[in-house]
């Protein structure tokens, strides 16, 4: 099998692990930020070099700096209220539910005959230009859709988090 | 680059159920909220993995893959200002504590 594959994933799922488990919100934060570089890797190899662009910008420039701002808003940097339910039973069946849920999907994969199919044909590099022009031609009325919905979200998560202050 | 489809399907479901044990024992609201975007990313892993195994020269797996990550800014971007209005309300972001409609 593949190095870099092997590589790549095992930094993933470590990063992935340490952002459900490590206390210290921050940590969890930074880990989290090493599982979303280790997708982006995994989009350049399987030659989606837009969507490995656009998940360094989104995920890592957008959507983490935003989850930092919430903890530090809600002021748990310390994590005291982070990390794991007081209750042990509890903890341990939401382990147990993934962890049977995963072995579970494995054996799924194992015995499907997909588990052996190699990549279709020759992928040519570089399709960001292939991909802007299906943008604005097969793909413009969901590439407007996706666009309210942006907006509807900007302007609901402003009235959401201003909400309160009103009301007082 | 010859690593068989399965590899990449078994890495998407343990990835996925990471972040489902994340988001099951977590208490913290924004510490749930990362492990329903472990999730998310495990599922637009999938996407380009399909894409990459099964497509016939089109595009449309990835143009699907961009769109679900633009879906899950949206969703996390929301996500976090329910978080926010939450802790105005409750002084706390945990979530056992949230039980106002609680029967």
């Amino acid at each position: 099998m593949n190095i870099v594959f092997l590589t790549l994933s095992a930094i993933m799922v470590l990063g992935a692990v340490l952002a459900v488990t490590l206390r210290n919100l921050v940590h969890c934060l930074l880990a989290l930020v090493v599982f979303f570089l280790g997708i982006a890797g995994h989009f350049f190899l399987l030659k989606a070099d837009f969507l490995g662009a656009a998940q360094i910008l989104i995920y890592i420039g957008a959507v983490a700096v935003l989850i930092l701002f919430a903890i530090m808003l809600t002021r748990n940097i310390s994590g005291t209220e982070g990390g794991r339910s007081s209750l042990g039973g509890a903890w341990w069946l939401g382990v147990g539910l993934a962890s049977s849920l995963a072995g579970m999907m494995c054996v799924f994969v194992r015995r499907s005959e997909l588990v052996t199919k190699l990549p279709y044909g020759a992928t040519e590099e570089g399709v960001v230009k292939e991909i802007g022009k299906l943008l604005v031609t097969d793909w413009v009325v969901p590439l407007e859709i996706m666009a309210v919905l942006l907006t509807a979200a900007l302007i609901g998560a402003v009235v959401i988090a201003l909400e309160e202050e009103k009301k007082r | 680059m010859s690593v068989p489809l399965g590899y990449y399907l078994m890495l998407g479901g343990v990835l996925f159920c990471i972040g489902l044990c994340g988001a099951l024992t977590r208490k913290n609201a924004i510490a749930v909220l990362m492990s329903i975007e472990i999730m998310f990313n495990a599922a637009i892993l999938n996407f380009v993995v399909f894409w990459y195994y099964l497509h016939n020269g089109a595009l449309t797996g990835q143009m699907f893959a961009l769109f679900a990550i633009a879906v899950a800014a949206a969703e996390s971007a929301v996500g976090l200002a329910l978080v926010i209005s939450v802790y105005r309300h409750y002084r706390s972001v945990d979530v056992d504590e949230m039980k106002a409609l609680k029967g």
